[in-house]
């Protein structure tokens, strides 16, 4: 096989994906920047009116941004599990989808953060938390962790993409200068030669086993900032783990639905193929079981303990938030498991329609925890105001929200015209793979 | 407990008419008893308080006490041939008369040098007139708070002055000593004065105020024959500024426990230890491929 040919010819054959703008790509970038907009018009408001305009209170001090914050942190760690553990074990379908997973771990590491700053009242004094951080306190905790994490995950980012930055610099020739000069820049002299390949693929491989661990570490510390209070709700044993199977859930799920959404954008169904969707889909069974599980304990343990606060927890939940907790933890996990559980069942639209459901289920699971358990304090509340113990989200946390999930796929279209989504240096390492594998076979003969 | 305070609120307010204006009250007042007391205490700045306590209380219901206010209480100071008066106070709304009389005041005393006090209720139409007197001798005391060879020495002495206006020490006398407090006195040590005079080494751990000052109370209690009187005496004697202060939160503060520090410190070495190994490992890639981009 002929290396420069063949890395000629995905170039060639990525390179729309990189270079081609349709009109329906402008339109939606168009819609993504407006709900950006209106986002930063909210926000805006939030600080010149301070957090009045929001649904939080004194008594309910969280609300939906926290809940957006676990979920996309959460995704991201998961992101980083799921790809660490494609590069350690050399997974052979990891071309169609590690890409896709290595950008949801960084930009939901970006965007995830930026809502735990939407929930500081004083922005003004947001250095004191580098100033003067208690290291007791499972928030500075976090803090050393998402900032350990997001370094960890650029690093590991970028080693998985000089290979394609070093393919596209020498096979660049039409594309316009800023983008050679760019692509120069980033390949940093990697010529894919024998030394620099194994220093690479030591380099990405152990970045992998440490972005494992370090997914886990960050997971079980985000978790304890809820179960190391006393809070009914929070206060549990199997938190950690618990946020750890719920991230996994949310992780796969977003990157079965990325996968769709790129595959019939870019037409890439030779690269995504239905056995990507069948294999994400019987993992994202398992662990889907698995979250059921932890749920249902989590539940039944505060149900049978008959401890008071626990109680008036769970009648918040089954009257206030009835049909909330019924779409929450029935129908998010329930429906996801029929339809991944018969083989029949498993087409690639109803796949993914299960991913949508779990997403949305466990959005509503995070929301459940935070929000009732906030209306519910261990103190009963008297001539209070109502608003002070109800929650309800306003405008600009909703328009801030979509915001965030409109900077994530605006970021996501933006990488992938930087690099391709399927990365031609894993395409090339497993052909040359499987030509060495012919070449030892025929030599034996 | 609603009800019951209007009761009370009602039922005051009825009294209150019924003394100021002679009108018959709804309230049957042969179901109360009326309680009428007399006392006087001679307070810190040798000023003499006298209190009388007139309450209404229920018969059937001892925790019923309705204070009777308005009422015009005239206080004497009862003499051989005639009663001199010393004032005329009305009850407050806790059923109080309260007249503080001045440190220097000459009272008449009998032969044997007691004061003799009177305080007087006229009647009305519905209530009839009350009167209590009581007698008390002149009590001076005397309280110390000095340190002597570093120990802190209280010293109370106790003395009456004789028709000759000689001290003469006062036995046999049963004192409490406490210290001030914002809302009360807290008692520390109760003794008894044997010979006029009593010394003890003050032990107590009291902070007082944000310098250390505190006031010491010596306290007769409602004494046979000198009635209730008060002495004080201030001190630096408080500890307040023994008391350990709080801690800055600082990152490296003993606050945490130290295996917290070594958890994460060995975990936060490991993992950027390897950040600057790959960091280091691309700087040789990039090496490497300036050596090839140098020879083409």
């Amino acid at each position: 096989m002929d290396l420069d040919i063949r890395k000629r010819e995905l170039v060639k054959e990525f390179s729309p994906m990189l270079t081609k703008s349709t009109l329906t790509s402008k339109i939606w970038i168009g819609i993504l920047i407006a709900v950006i907009a209106t986002g930063l018009l909210a926000f805006v408001l939030q600080v010149v009116k301070g957090h009045e305009v929001t649904g939080m209170r004194d008594n309910v001090v969280w609300g939906i941004y926290i809940i957006n914050f676990i979920f996309f942190v959460c995704l991201s760690y998961s992101g980083a599990f799921i790809s660490g553990i494609l590069h350690f074990f050399k997974t052979p379908w990891k071309n169609a989808v590690s890409r896709i997973v290595e950008i949801i771990t960084v930009l939901s590491l970006i965007v995830g953060p930026i809502f735990i700053l939407l929930c500081i009242g004083r922005l003004d004094r947001l250095h004191y938390l580098f100033l003067y951080p208690r290291i007791q306190s499972p928030i500075t905790w976090d803090i050393i962790a998402i900032m350990t994490d997001l370094v960890g995950c650029f690093i590991y980012l970028y080693l998985t993409f000089i290979p394609d930055f070093a393919i596209l610099r020498d096979n660049s020739e039409d594309a316009p200068n800023w983008r050679k000069k760019l692509y120069r820049f980033l390949a940093i002299g990697y010529y894919d030669t024998e030394t620099q390949r194994k220093t690479l693929h030591k380099l990405t491989r152990t970045m992998s086993a440490m972005v494992i661990a370090l997914a886990i570490v960050a997971y079980s510390v985000l978790a304890w900032i809820f179960s190391l209070t006393l809070q009914p709700g929070w206060n549990s044993s199997i938190f950690a783990p618990y946020f750890i199977v719920a991230g996994l859930y949310s992780g796969i799920a977003v990157i079965i639905i990325a996968m769709y959404l790129i595959r019939k954008f870019y037409h890439l169904e030779h690269y995504i193929r239905k056995i990507h969707f069948t294999s994400a889909g019987i993992i994202l069974l398992i662990v889907s079981m698995l979250y059921g599980y932890f749920t249902f304990s989590e539940y039944f343990s505060r149900w049978f303990s008959h401890k008071i606060s626990d109680a008036h927890l769970l009648e918040t939940l089954f009257g206030k938030y009835f049909w909330q907790f019924i779409l929450a933890n029935y129908v998010g996990v329930l429906l996801p498991v029929f339809i991944l559980f018969f083989k029949k069942l498993r087409t690639i639209p109803l796949i993914t329609f299960a991913s949508v459901v779990a997403i949305l289920g466990l959005w509503l699971n995070r929301y459940l925890i935070v929000v009732p358990t906030l209306e519910t304090p261990y103190l009963p509340i008297q001539d209070t105001r109502e608003e002070f113990v109800h929650y309800t989200a306003t405008w600009i946390e909703w328009s801030l929200s979509f915001a965030g999930v409109a900077a994530f796929i605006l970021f996501f279209i933006l990488l992938m015209r930087l690099v391709p989504i399927i990365p031609m240096s894993g395409i090339i390492d497993y052909e040359r793979d499987q030509d060495s594998k012919k070449h030892k076979v025929s030599t034996q003969n | 407990m609603k009800s019951k305070l209007f009761t009370y609120f009602t039922c005051t307010m009825l009294f209150g008419l019924l003394l100021s204006f002679g009108v018959q009250a709804q309230i049957n007042l042969d179901d109360y008893k009326i309680l009428y007391k007399f006392n006087t205490t001679k307070q810190v700045d040798n000023t003499r308080l006298l209190e009388v306590s007139f309450v209404a209380r229920n018969n059937e219901d001892k925790t019923d006490i309705l204070p009777l206010y308005g009422a015009d209480i005239i206080f004497y100071n009862e003499g051989d041939s005639n009663d001199v008066k010393l004032g005329t106070v009305q009850t407050d709304q806790e059923g109080f008369a309260r007249l503080v009389m001045p440190a220097d005041y000459k009272y008449i005393t009998d032969a044997e040098g007691y004061i003799n006090l009177k305080a007087r209720f006229k009647s009305t139409d519905a209530l009839p007139s009350k009167s209590k007197s009581l007698a008390v001798k002149d009590l001076f005391l005397e309280l110390v708070c000095e340190e002597i060879d570093s120990v802190k020495t209280v010293t109370l002495r106790a003395y009456a002055l004789d028709s000759s206006m000689t001290k003469a020490p006062v036995e046999e006398l049963d004192v409490i000593f406490s210290v001030g407090g914002m809302i009360s006195r807290m008692p520390f040590r109760e003794e008894t004065l044997e010979d006029g005079e009593f010394e003890f080494e003050y032990e107590a751990n009291v902070p007082g105020d944000k310098d250390g000052n505190f006031d010491l109370y010596a306290f007769i209690d409602d004494n046979d024959d000198f009635g209730t009187v008060l002495v004080s005496a201030k001190t630096n004697w408080g500890t307040f500024n023994k008391q350990v202060q709080a801690k800055k939160n600082t990152l490296w503060s003993d606050v945490a426990p130290i295996w917290m520090y070594v958890v994460l410190s060995i975990l936060l070495l490991g993992v950027w230890a390897n950040y600057v190994y790959s960091a280091f490992n691309l700087l040789k890639i990039r090496k490497e491929g300036k050596a090839i981009e140098d020879k083409k």
